[in-house]
């Protein structure tokens, strides 16, 4: 017996269904993902926990439960959203669940436990406010969230298969054929091509004739894109209902749905929806009482990429190798068992219904004028809110990416979007504007293919990603085209030996050469795409393969060949933290002592302002653990070993006299290692003492001037002679020294404070920082005085506000910064200035960064400053020659800039004003230049001196220059690595060698017995931070605040190394350096 | 192996070439690979040739001509998990199995594979390890996954765990309980009605925690057959409002307080069933097409 003998029968059973649901009136209802998404997170347990207090509070009349398929969010999984209020409660535990039934019982919400934006206390109380929704159009993806899958009643409800009544009312499909054509709606499966063209086509061949098929391909072979399994998990019946529409216009009578055997949720909703669609009449011979036959069944793939091609599906359902054949015939003409075959992709077919139930006027509303309609993403990877991201084509990427996606996961920036899978390509950041849509993409140099967008930040590298793809299509490539075959075979060779550090630079050209060979010389999409990733990248991140091959560095320390033990390679002068960290957990802490001083001639300066690139690399933060406490060792072991432990060898005098101008950390390192290779040195020094600023702008509470002035005693010898009092362009010129000296090296540092540009400013009070810091650490004054505004975010500014706060008369100090706590220590000026003038700035950014950083600001905080953020000053009030005070304009964060943050956007009428007594500017210093200029040195447009960075000479032959006086501001080990960097080149210089070395990747070298050591335990241990004078015992003093670790804590800290060194020197793993204690990618 | 075995899975398909990935496909789950002496005997039962049967198994991933271990550990490497430090995690696994990716441990414990993507790219890096999903992997979640998937996965404590709970049932026709308290199953009243098959009429007990599958029969019946679900007290056949998620087969509704359901696929061995609060109201159940 039929279900139903008309479609009429039908209608009515559909519209009983949709009354029935209208009459009663709509208890609350809890919605949760069951989805394969929502499973591997849990929802499983919550749905349970769910079920069992509706049963044991008897709440079944008041409340219901559904259970879905994916609902786009899976960042938040398992989380549950209630309506009709649309309240959406995020990662839920076990606990909280009974709480939020007893409440939607209630009508009432469990605050505490509603969405908030990740570090943000606002709650969300409904859905729609969510920032990750509001940006999004789901004519797709939304159904998923009103009907549980595997039953079709749900489905009826929410106007399901109103749209195959509608196509079977007329029975001539010839009006779905014109009606999708109108629309314009293209294959979402990536090719775009135009669906109602396909069915036109399908439908002319062998008119009348049978057998023709309709393919469903669900083969989501794209390693990073999950929409399809999401919409057959979630809406199966809307594919079916597309395939039913697609059979009834291009005349089918077999379906096949193809789908990945990974997928085995998808599957078996597909299955039951598959039964429930039969039972109703919808499928079958003379469907609800018509002349149509159709039914659908599901086809396995067995694990094969290339099978997402029409023609090797083809093969595979046929039960024959997935080997892409020639087209033409297409399979429109000869496809399965030699029949016309038409090919539509899950999501195309899921925008079917929605078509013929609106209409394509409505649907060609949607998008743009050739990219109509929406497209499902999947938004992945380094991104705060990861899932299905459904937006109107046309869309630009930063809308996705920043609004919907809320930016970064981390705190490292975005760097690119890869898009298209193993077939597509890289965007990098600065075309973020793009509009999304099949066309852009493909004149970027990427596909839409199916729909992953994968986020790539700095800890992201390009190269690895290029290499990622190349060894995925290696393995996937049939192997029938030669080329293919072989080519991205030795495509990925070529790739491995640039990670290894084995890359030349005849291996671009080469790279280039082939990866174009393939692309011009392949059958099938999967060849003639697969150069796509690496051309892609050697297009837009050309300088991340240079510095593999040229440099032998990884900046994102992924490549392990390149990368070594992370704190070394993080290191700028090259320390080895592993080797002394564990020397000291042995007890051996002279030898220690010699290992940090071989590496850096400022130890005990390093031990306190050093800022820890070391620990903002170690693997045990990266890897869900808390860094290792390197610096706090390294303060163990300098304030116990004397300095004498370690003697330097003095070499034998040469005859050339090198001069050296700054006696900073730049110019006293350089000095010290030139003089030990026999070089005489002359240091000028402008002021009456040496260290430069760690003299004057570093305060004594956190660096005491006994500890500066004994560690340079011990640099300076019997081939050092310094002269202070001597300033460049004042008391000499270059041109001087040239007439004496061999060489000359320049670093003279920056100390010129940019300042606000603000009418006033040259009004009594009113002190650049740097002037501000070396009035009172060089001679005693103190200029603040009242109340203390002080300008900035960078580190000079919370030192001039910790500085103020200790001076006599000084009342309160209040830090006033544009941007938001977070993005504070950042040093952004500089940044933004720098981006400017084309500058390239490294950063270094990674969880534990900003704890290193915050701590400076906590501890202000603690003392008294107040901090207030989003604010600029726009106004300078003065009364009789002095500040009183400053108007300030509140902002607001807006779009994004190109240093990958928000910009802080002024808040019109938002002002306020502050009464001040002294103001402190802090946004940064610059060094002087344009006297450089004039004694005849080459100034980029930015103001400064044009140098080689890799072998830092400047225009003028035998002259070099460094440190802060090239760079700007920037932190004491860097200016220590500078200097060495200096020696290195003058003593090359001198012998007349060339300039540059030929890079080699720094890997540990030296084995050290490892302690027992249980990783498990070392990431659960936490780490020891050295004591801290509290607050009212340091306030109006300069003691130094952080104290040293007591000796069992030193040692402890040490044991919960990992020893990545191990991986390259352990007997064990000698030979395979890509062995086991190594990790180096982060996952944030 | 069982020849027998091979050669219905064969029947089934009507010993089609064109089945032969399906095929191949069930026999590999009957087996967790692909015997050399199954390949054989398709090549001789379909006619197709082995070089053919050999070249689609080696062709497509799924397939393993090696034996696989008890349990099975898959590391995905889609693009998300790779970016997020997939590749960690396989080293990982590496170091604590000492085993490579499609290798098995020599105890026959744990075979270690890669996949090219699970499509749960949100959750990266993800593990599936029988079934089972892990999300967010680190490095130092890897020996407990090891350790639970060794241990059979997700062991639930009936006792302590809040998940499983007690179900009052009835039946939906004559509402008198179908729980008997003198027969305790997994410390609890058991719940119990008659099953008849082929004119085979038993009385069958089954453990009243949802989320337990403990069932006892009076005697046995044959494994994957249908049967039907009889009131003990009003010996109604009862209600059939859906079909078992699990196998298609129909399922019986009993009613848990009044008119919420607890409905139970009636095919011998089938674990599926579904506890669904959506009221059912006998009255209606003439709907059309709902009761076929």
């Amino acid at each position: 017996m039929n279900a139903f003998q008309t479609v009429a029968e039908f209608k009515a059973y559909r519209k009983s269904i949709i009354e029935n649901h209208k009459k009663h009136p709509a208890k609350p209802c809890l919605v949760i993902c069951g989805g394969t998404g929502g499973q591997a997170s849990g929802s499983n347990d919550l749905i349970r926990i769910i079920k069992r207090r509706i049963l044991e509070q008897n709440l079944q009349d008041k409340l219901a439960l559904r259970i879905t398929g994916c609902l786009g969010f899976c960042e938040m999984d398992p989380f549950i959203i209630v309506e009709p209020g649309y309240n959406l409660y995020p990662k839920l535990k076990m606990v909280d669940v009974s709480r939020i039934v007893d409440a939607a019982v209630k009508g009432e919400v469990v605050e505490e436990l509603l969405y908030r934006e990740p570090g943000s206390t606002v709650k969300r109380f409904t859905e729609q406010d969510i920032p990750f929704f509001q940006g999004q159009t789901r004519i797709v993806l939304g159904q998923n969230q009103h009907l549980d899958p595997i039953r079709i009643s749900n489905y009826l409800k929410t106007g399901g298969y109103e749209a195959l009544e509608k196509a079977l009312e007329k029975p001539d499909g010839n009006w779905i054929v014109e009606e999708i054509l109108k629309s314009r709606l293209r294959g979402r499966g990536g090719a775009g091509f135009l669906t109602g063209k396909k069915w036109e086509l399908a439908r002319n061949v062998n008119k009348g004739h049978t057998p023709k098929y309709i393919i469903c391909n669900a083969d989501e072979g794209d390693p990073g894109a999950y929409m399809d399994r999401s919409m057959l998990e979630g809406n199966p019946h809307a594919v079916i209902e597309g395939m039913i529409i697609a059979a009834i216009a291009i005349g089918a009578n077999n379906g096949i749905i193809y789908v990945r055997t990974e997928y085995p949720l998808a599957i078996k909703h597909a299955s039951i929806a598959l039964r429930e669609a039969r039972r109703l009449d919808l499928l079958g011979k003379n469907i609800l009482g018509t002349s149509i036959d159709f039914d659908i069944e599901i086809f396995q793939g067995a694990g094969a990429f290339v099978c997402g091609e029409e023609t090797a599906l083809i093969k595979s359902i046929e039960g024959k190798m997935g080997e892409p054949r020639q087209r033409p015939p297409f399979p429109i003409q000869k496809g399965l068992f030699g029949h016309p075959t038409c090919i539509n992709n899950v999501e195309t077919l899921s925008n079917i219904p929605y078509i013929i139930k609106h209409g394509a006027d409505e649907y060609l509303k949607i998008g743009t004028a050739n990219n109509s309609g929406t497209k499902i993403f999947s938004l992945v990877g380094k991104i705060k809110n990861t899932g299905l991201v459904e937006v109107p084509l046309g869309t630009p990427i930063s809308t996705v990416v920043y609004d919907i996606g809320g930016g970064p996961s981390g705190s490292a920036k975005i760097k690119a979007i890869q898009t298209g899978g193993p077939s597509g390509g890289c965007i990098p950041s600065s075309m973020f504007d793009l509009p999304i849509d099949y066309d852009s993409l493909a004149k970027a140099g990427s596909i839409m293919g199916s729909g992953g967008m994968i986020v790539m930040d700095q800890n992201t590298c390009m190269v690895d990603v290029a290499k990622y793809f190349m060894n995925f299509l290696k393995d996937e490539s049939c192997g029938k085209c030669f080329t293919c075959r072989k080519g991205t075979q030795r495509l990925h060779e070529i790739l491995e030996d640039i990670t290894r550090g084995k890359g030349t630079s005849g291996h671009l050209i080469l790279l280039d050469e082939l990866a174009q060979t393939v692309k011009d010389t392949t059958m099938c999409g999967l060849g003639q795409t697969a150069a796509n990733p690496v051309l892609s990248t050697l297009r837009y991140f050309r300088d991340e393969y240079e510095r593999h091959i040229n440099d032998k560095r990884c900046d994102a320390f992924v490549c392990k060949e390149l990368t070594g033990a992370p704190c070394q390679a993080a290191c700028p002068v090259d320390t080895e933290p592993w080797h002394y960290v564990a020397l000291v957990e042995k007890g051996e802490y002279e030898e220690a002592y010699r290992v940090i001083r071989s590496a850096n001639p400022f130890p005990a300066v390093s031990s306190r302002v050093c800022d820890r690139k070391c620990e903002s690399r170690c693997n045990l933060g990266i890897s869900g653990g808390e860094a290792v406490g390197i610096r706090a060792i390294k303060r163990f072991v300098t304030d116990r070993i004397d300095s004498s432990a370690y003697k330097p060898k003095l070499g034998r005098k040469k005859k050339q006299e090198i001069a050296v101008v700054g006696a900073g950390p730049a110019g006293v390192t350089a000095a010290h290692c030139l003089s030990l290779l026999g070089y005489g040195v002359t240091v000028f020094e402008a002021e009456d003492r040496p260290g430069g600023m760690l003299s004057c702008s570093l305060p004594s509470y956190r660096l005491p001037k006994n500890i500066v002035e004994k560690e340079i005693k011990t640099l300076l010898n019997k081939n050092i002679k310094v002269e202070y009092g001597r300033a460049l362009g004042k008391d000499l010129t270059i041109q001087d020294l040239q007439q004496k000296f061999s060489a000359i090296f320049l670093s003279i540092g920056a100390h010129e404070s940019w300042p606000l540009n603000l009418e006033n400013e040259d009004v009594e009070g009113v002190f650049p920082s740097i002037q501000f810091l070396k009035a009172f650490n060089m001679r005693g004054e103190e200029l603040a005085r009242g109340h203390v505004g002080v300008i900035g975010g960078g580190n000079s500014a919370v030192d001039a506000a910790r500085v103020a706060l200790r001076q006599k008369e000084v009342i309160s100090v209040s830090l006033l910064y544009r941007r938001t706590r977070e993005e504070m220590p950042a040093y952004e000026e500089e940044i933004d200035a720098a981006l400017e003038e084309g500058v390239r700035i490294e950063t270094l950014i990674s969880p534990v960064k900003i704890h290193v950083r915050q701590e400076e600001i906590e501890a202000a905080i603690r003392e008294g400053v107040e901090l207030e953020t989003l604010v600029t000053p726009i106004k300078i009030y003065s009364k009789e020659g002095r500040v009183v005070g400053i108007e300030c304009i509140k902002n607001r964060l807006g779009e994004i800039d190109a240093s990958g943050r928000r910009k802080p956007t002024p808040i019109p009428g938002s002002e306020f004003r502050l009464e001040l007594d002294t103001l402190i500017v802090a946004i940064g210093e610059k060094p002087k230049s344009e006297f450089l200029a004039h004694m005849g040195l080459e100034i980029d447009k930015g103001g400064r001196i044009k140098i080689n960075r890799k072998t830092l000479e400047t225009s003028m032959k035998g002259v070099f220059a460094g440190g802060d006086l090239v760079t700007g501001p920037n932190t004491v080990i860097d200016a220590i690595a500078t200097g060495k960097k200096a020696a290195q080149s003058i003593d090359r210089f001198l012998q007349n060698k060339p300039l540059t070395i030929p890079a080699t990747p720094k890997l540990p070298s030296i084995f050290i017995e490892p302690a027992a050591v249980d990783e498990t335990a070392a990431q659960a241990l936490r780490r020891v931070e050295p004591a801290v004078l509290p607050p009212s015992a340091r306030i109006k003093n300069f003691r130094e605040v952080t104290m040293a670790l007591p000796e069992d804590q030193a040692r402890a800290e040490c044991r919960r190394c990992l020893r990545c060194d191990l991986a390259f020197t352990s007997k064990q793993t000698i030979g395979q350096p890509m062995a086991v204690a190594m990790g180096g990618v982060q996952h944030d | 192996m069982d020849t027998k075995n091979i050669l219905d899975i064969i029947k089934k398909h009507n010993k089609n070439k064109v089945s032969l990935i399906s095929i191949l496909e069930e026999i590999q789950g009957a087996y967790t690979y692909l015997p050399e002496k199954a390949l054989r005997l398709l090549a001789k039962e379909t006619g197709c040739s082995l070089t053919d049967i050999y070249g689609v198994a080696t062709f497509y991933k799924t397939f393993s001509l090696k034996p696989k271990g008890k349990h099975c550990v898959s590391v995905c490497l889609g693009t998300a998990c790779h970016v997020r430090g997939a590749q960690n995690i396989v080293e990982e696994f590496k170091r604590e199995l000492s085993i490579s990716p499609g290798e098995t441990t020599p105890d026959n414990e744990i075979t270690l594979e890669t996949v090219n993507c699970l499509g749960a790219c949100a959750l990266g890096p993800t593990v599936v390890s029988d079934g089972q999903y892990f999300p967010h992997v680190s490095k130092s979640s890897v020996k407990e996954i090891i350790t639970r998937t060794k241990g059979g996965g997700r062991s639930i404590a009936a006792e302590a765990d809040i998940r499983i709970f007690p179900l009052q049932v009835s039946c939906p026709l004559c509402g008198k309980s179908l729980m008997d308290h003198d027969y305790i199953i997994n410390g609890h009243p058991s719940v119990k009605f008659n099953v008849s098959m082929n004119g085979k009429k038993v009385w069958l007990r089954m453990s009243c925690l949802y989320g337990k599958h403990t069932v006892e029969l009076e005697n046995q019946l044959p494994p994957n057959e249908l049967s039907r679900f009889h009131c003990p007290h009003c010996h109604n056949e009862f209600p059939s409002f859906s079909t078992c998620p699990e196998c298609g087969a129909s399922m019986a509704a009993l009613f848990v307080r009044e008119k919420c359901s607890w409905e139970v696929c009636m095919r011998q061995g089938c674990q599926g069933h579904i506890l669904n609060l959506d009221q059912i109201n006998l009255h209606k159940k003439s709907d059309k097409g709902k009761n076929k």
